[in-house]
């Protein structure tokens, strides 16, 4: 199994940065996602935490997570810019190349996609002068994009080739979104895949959807929608996506057990997707080529 | 890419007009000035309260920067000289700032002085700016900032018709198409088709500004290279010339050294001068756009 596209979330980890840095590395992964507030909140300072993770040897995949963004005008975009700038400069001091947006929950965007898509590529222009992507997601509670049609819809009308969207299995499996439109989008307009699963086939209410988004994920292969996952998974390996898989599991069980323990079980669900996954995906593959074969004879 | 094929004619949103100045900042102006008398330029101003000095020749401005606040650098790299500005005429300098601001560029803290000039800008690549400046006709930004130096040609002539071509900036392995859509939506540049090239340095992407008297260049770092050692930034001028073996001669006579080596010979199409002190060097391009300047 390599490793080396998988990356443990801070998110999923308990106790301070320093254990969660060493628990990742002692497991094998090579790179962790950070949040900023991991690095703002740092007892000793924001030039220690940057210290602390470059010395730590491990790639940071990125940084969560920009709220809240788009859509906006005329005083709140100008915050919300001047937030993104902190943002984006906080990428820069800690390595981290992609910058983490989600879909606005704000009942004061706007959700024309010509509006959504300026605001974006605003982002993406901003980013380049520092070497930092930014990735766009589809928060299933987003107010106006909330699957992922939606945000590469947003992302193609943008047309910069600093963003992409990020593919987030969670809101995908929560909203029931169909696959199919994964095929449309390039796999170099994919800027990362954020992978968990929960524990249940139905959400009823968006109260329960939240809920589980934030307390009750579980790792890939340990949830009941790994059929769904599979597919999920080959058909983004067929688009062509070569970048890195992010465990992102908020999981509230996971945050009363030692960092260690919970690496190790996102170690399995590394080797899960490797094994059950990826290894499937070469056949899928070949099955064209068949066919094809076939229609030729004939 | 078929999208960026698709796209209509460029536009000009913020009236660039072609470069009223490129500034170097540097810690050793007397040498960088020396290299650049060498290159055909004349010290014709300098300004009222800083450590600046303008350099010209033909339709060429050049602005040697030694203000100890110029040379603030983001890195602790020992580089002595750095291209540090590039300034755009525009139809409106406000409205030109104010479009780049609301397309995603970053403004710069004003540095003018009681009395001067405020030039609007917005950051470049690495730490360089963009300045934006629209008074390039009736009267130029230098009759406030600037005192002519004594006995100095207001007007000195260009050796054979020397003219900015444009400017070569590095980038990151694979990072091209970011920055070009970085002067593409924020300035309006195109990109030129594959295999279009001028002079003798054809590697990487080439971008024309929308008013068609510059170009951009965008170079990848050698495979050789390390990728830590090569920063995002502005490394070199090129200078147009309709005629780059007589401007080849001439600067050679005034003691200019160009590279003699493969794959920078000096032909018809170009030429390449020494690495100087500070890593300034300057690309000579085959080029006609003096004469519609």
């Amino acid at each position: 199994m390599n490793l080396g596209n998988f990356g443990m979330d801070t998110i999923t980890l308990a106790g301070p940065l320093e254990a969660k840095l060493r628990a990742s590395k002692a497991l094998g992964f090579s790179q962790i996602m950070l949040w900023a507030k991991d690095l703002a909140a740092y007892p000793d300072g924001l030039d220690s935490a940057v210290k602390l993770v470059r010395a730590s040897g491990l790639r940071v995949t990125g940084l969560q997570v920009m709220r809240d963004y788009e859509g906006l005008s005329g005083p709140l975009h100008d915050y919300k810019i001047d937030i993104a700038k902190s943002m984006l400069r906080l990428c820069k001091a800690v390595g981290a190349p992609l910058l983490m947006v989600c879909s606005t929950t704000s009942k004061h965007a706007s959700g024309d996609p010509a509006h959504v898509a300026r605001d974006l590529a605003k982002l993406a222009t901003l980013a380049v002068p520092l070497g930092i992507r930014i990735g766009y997601e589809a928060l299933s509670w987003g107010l106006h994009v909330n699957e992922y049609p939606a945000s590469w819809e947003v992302v193609e009308m943008a047309d910069h080739s600093n963003l992409g969207v990020v593919i987030d299995s969670f809101h995908i499996l929560a909203n029931d979104t169909p696959l199919d439109s994964i095929s449309d989008i390039p796999g170099n307009k994919i800027a990362l895949v954020q992978l968990s699963d929960y524990m249940w086939r139905d959400i009823h209410s968006p109260q329960e959807r939240l809920e589980t988004a934030r307390h009750l994920r579980v790792f890939p292969g340990e949830g009941t929608h790994s059929h769904e996952l599979s597919d999920l998974l080959r058909r983004i390996d067929r688009c062509g996506y070569r970048g890195d898989y992010s465990f992102e599991v908020f999981n509230d069980d996971y945050l009363q057990m030692p960092p260690e323990v919970v690496a190790a079980r996102a170690h399995q669900a590394a080797k899960w997707v490797t094994d059950q996954v990826l290894r499937r995906s070469l056949q899928a593959r070949e099955r064209p080529r068949e066919d094809m074969a076939a229609s030729i004879a004939l | 890419m078929t999208i960026r094929e698709n796209n209509p004619v460029p536009e000009n949103p913020l009236g660039i007009d072609g470069i009223e100045f490129i500034e170097y900042a540097t810690l050793e102006p007397l040498a960088l000035g020396n290299i650049l008398e060498r290159m055909g330029f004349v010290q014709t101003a300098r300004h009222r309260s800083r450590e600046v000095v303008l350099y010209r020749q033909g339709p060429m401005n050049v602005i040697i920067n030694a203000d100890p606040d110029a040379l603030v650098r983001s890195d602790a790299e020992p580089h002595t000289t750095v291209l540090s500005a590039i300034a755009l005429r525009v139809r409106d300098a406000g409205a030109a700032y104010r479009h780049a601001i609301d397309m995603g560029a970053w403004a710069i803290q004003t540095r003018a002085g009681a009395m001067e000039l405020n030039i609007p800008g917005v950051h470049g690549a690495g730490d360089s700016i963009l300045y934006f400046v629209d008074r390039y006709q009736d009267f130029s930004i230098y009759d406030v900032d600037f005192k002519p130096t004594p006995g100095a040609p207001l007007n000195p002539p260009a050796i054979a018709g020397m003219h900015f071509f444009g400017l070569v900036q590095a980038i990151r392995r694979g990072r091209a198409n970011e920055w070009i859509d970085f002067y593409q939506q924020l300035l309006g540049f195109c990109v030129l088709p594959e295999g279009r090239s001028f002079g003798i340095m054809p590697r990487g992407t080439l971008l024309q500004s929308p008013c068609r008297k510059f170009y951009m260049q965008l170079v990848e770092p050698p495979e050789s290279a390390v990728d830590m050692d090569w920063d995002e930034e502005l490394i070199r001028i090129g200078f147009g010339t309709p005629d780059v073996v007589a401007a080849t001669r001439a600067l050679k006579e005034r003691g200019v050294i160009f590279v003699d080596r493969a794959p920078a010979q000096p032909n018809e199409k170009g030429a390449l001068t020494q690495l100087y002190r500070g890593g300034v060097s300057f690309e000579l391009v085959q080029s006609q756009l003096g004469q519609t300047s």
